[in-house]
């Protein structure tokens, strides 16, 4: 199996967590403060998600946790092994998935591979076998030889993460795994990304700033805004932080009197944290709004009023963001190098 | 030694790069064959001045700038090297290598190998032109064959050159006119087009002070005057010094600038 030697490779004296991160901070020049005493723990084989819009500190803290950057302080250990004092160890148990599309253009998909191989020091059969077992499961097998200027932007994506698979790592690191590619490409690449966790146990630590995306892959995420963790917690529990569903009726024309019974035994029932009357329109609040619906039409029928409607809305990820932030997700401007990236990043993405 | 094995898959992929670009490869040997003939043709009137022969030491002004356009070759084609970085930096494959346990002296040196060993090919053309229009190698293939070790040895140098000036400046924007105020002076205060015989004094002692100099003084020793030992290893001492302070300017602006 393509991910089972690096259990023996892999695994420094520090058990429990495969990440664990203390106080981590990065101090940029000129004072800027990118990540300021995060702290988190990822188990092993678990998704785990940062949140946040662009220039919140989700790339500087892969940055530090690929050892491609050094903290300013605080600790973190990935696979065991400490960041800073044993980068070279670190290396060989990851796999680096950066946002930028980081493919040679001038190279076949199967050269790509085949020099990625070269430099986690595969011997040369070993890594020819490799690069055709990921080429099939990624699905590039009949392109491998053609240049990757002539592959779509959803190809180059696979190319990229399959050259992140390459020397077997326990932890893959995702930098904006989808940014910038359309709505189809986008599910096939998180197909891609659950099946590698199914078939593998693999650990996988991602960055995004579409909710969707974190919502549809991570078993956990955690909010980052301007370089500090808000929350931490399953997409699902931190939207039932939020209170839980809201649960709309209109009710139909009837006496005040009943319509105010009705309230009360809507009160009454299991699960609902809160009614509020306004109009004929009804609002309940409850945990699990799905399974409220049925009872309450029977508890409202012996009453005699009837229903002209029913809303359920579940929280999205956007109300949670906005409510651990205080404000939407936006992107802060970078320097004309950034911006530089960015247009690049683009015209690669859309297969120019 | 996985230094040497990522060196050599380091300059493995800038060879591949190369070879995928034939039109390229074109482009770069199309420039000093327009100095070749052109030039090397419009100055065929000077050498019948006596004079001007003796100051250039030969019968033909052709054989005199052969060296001198392989050199330029060498120059040019080195001195772009560090582009490659930058953008390898901008579209995130620096990282992917940073990320890789690749030693990080592998990476500008593996790159400045592979900027060498392209521009031997390029010289090894010129030299092929060089030929055909009548242009004789005194010391035959074994002297070529040492002139081709210099004309890389002082690419490879250039190289190290454009890497440094490239972690510096670091965007590919700011490095091109940088690299363009470096050529120019660099070509026109050695004696590769003209001889130091023709220069003003002052002139003389920045060309005795350029690198370039030396190795084409060499390469221009093996193609019309035979082994002349002390001008050939002269050359070859300055290059290989050169190319050895390259490297260690190089690595080290490249390992300081990963922090």
């Amino acid at each position: 199996m393509l991910f089972r030697s690096a259990a023996v490779s892999c695994g420094g004296e520090k058990v429990g967590a495969i990440i664990e991160v203390e106080g981590l901070t990065k101090v940029y020049a000129r004072g800027i403060v990118a990540v300021k005493e995060v702290t988190f723990a990822v188990e092993e084989g678990e998704i785990f998600g940062f949140l946040g819009p662009n220039g919140a500190g989700k790339s500087t803290t892969i940055m530090m946790l690929t050892t491609l950057i050094k903290p300013t302080a605080g600790r973190a250990f990935v696979a065991g092994f400490d960041v800073v004092r044993e980068p070279g160890r670190v290396r060989l148990c990851i796999g680096y998935v950066s946002q930028e599309l980081a493919v040679d253009d001038n190279l076949s998909g199967r050269d790509n591979l085949f020099l990625q191989a070269g430099f986690y020091h595969l011997p040369r059969g070993e890594a020819r076998a490799r690069c055709d077992e990921l080429l099939k499961m990624m699905g590039l097998y009949e392109r491998a030889d053609d240049l990757v200027e002539t592959y779509s932007g959803g190809m180059r994506k696979r190319l990229d993460i399959a050259c992140g698979l390459i020397h077997r790592p326990k932890v893959l690191f995702l930098d904006e795994p989808t940014v910038g590619l359309d709505t189809q490409t986008r599910h096939q690449i998180w197909g891609y990304i659950k099946a590698l966790r199914e078939k593998y146990g693999m650990t996988i630590f991602m960055t995004t700033h579409y909710m969707e995306e974190a919502d549809a892959l991570c078993d956990r995420i955690a909010i980052i805004d301007r370089g500090v963790i808000k929350a931490v917690g399953a997409p699902a529990a931190l939207k039932d932080r939020l209170g839980g569903d809201v649960v709309t009726l209109r009710f139909k024309e009837a006496p005040a009197e009943k319509i105010r019974e009705a309230v009360a035994a809507l009160e009454g029932l299991a699960g609902v944290r809160g009614v509020k009357h306004q109009d004929g329109d009804c609002f309940i609040v409850a945990r699990g709004g799905g399974e409220l619906i049925p009872q309450i039409f029977q508890v409202l029928q012996p009453l005699g009023v009837g229903v002209e409607r029913v809303t359920l809305k579940r929280p999205s990820l956007d109300d949670v963001y906005l409510y651990y932030t205080g404000r939407e997700l936006r992107d802060e401007t970078g320097s004309k190098e950034e911006a530089m990236r960015a247009r690049m990043l683009m015209r690669r993405v859309r297969g120019a | 030694m996985t230094v040497l094995s990522d060196i050599y898959y380091v300059c493995w992929r800038e060879m591949k790069r190369f070879w995928q670009h034939k039109p390229r490869i074109l482009v770069v040997v199309f420039q000093p064959l327009v100095w070749l003939v052109l030039m090397g043709n419009m100055m065929s009137g000077l050498t019948s001045n006596p004079f001007a022969s003796r100051m250039l030491g030969v019968e033909r002004y052709i054989d005199f700038m052969t060296p001198g356009v392989m050199i330029m070759t060498a120059l040019f084609g080195g001195i772009f090297s560090g582009v490659s970085l930058l953008w390898d930096r901008r579209i995130g494959f620096l990282s992917k290598m940073l990320v890789a346990p690749v030693s990080r002296v592998a990476i500008p040196v593996g790159k400045m190998l592979a900027t060498a060993m392209q521009g031997a090919i390029q010289v090894a053309v010129i030299a092929l032109v060089a030929l055909f229009l009548g242009v004789k190698f005194k010391t035959g293939l074994g002297g070529f064959l040492c002139l081709l070790f210099i004309a890389a040895l002082f690419c490879f140098a250039m190289a190290g050159v454009s890497l440094s000036v490239a972690i510096w400046v670091k965007t590919i924007e700011g490095l091109h006119p940088i690299l363009n105020f470096f050529t120019m002076p660099m070509v026109f205060s050695s004696n590769a087009i003209f001889p130091e015989a023709a220069m003003p004094s002052w002139l003389r002692v920045v060309s005795a002070w350029n690198p370039l100099s030396y190795a084409v003084t060499a390469m221009r020793a093996l193609i019309v005057e035979g082994w002349a030992w002390g001008k050939i290893l002269s050359g070859l001492m300055v290059t290989l010094l050169f190319a050895f302070a390259m490297v260690l300017v190089a690595t080290c602006q490249f390992k300081r600038s990963l922090g």
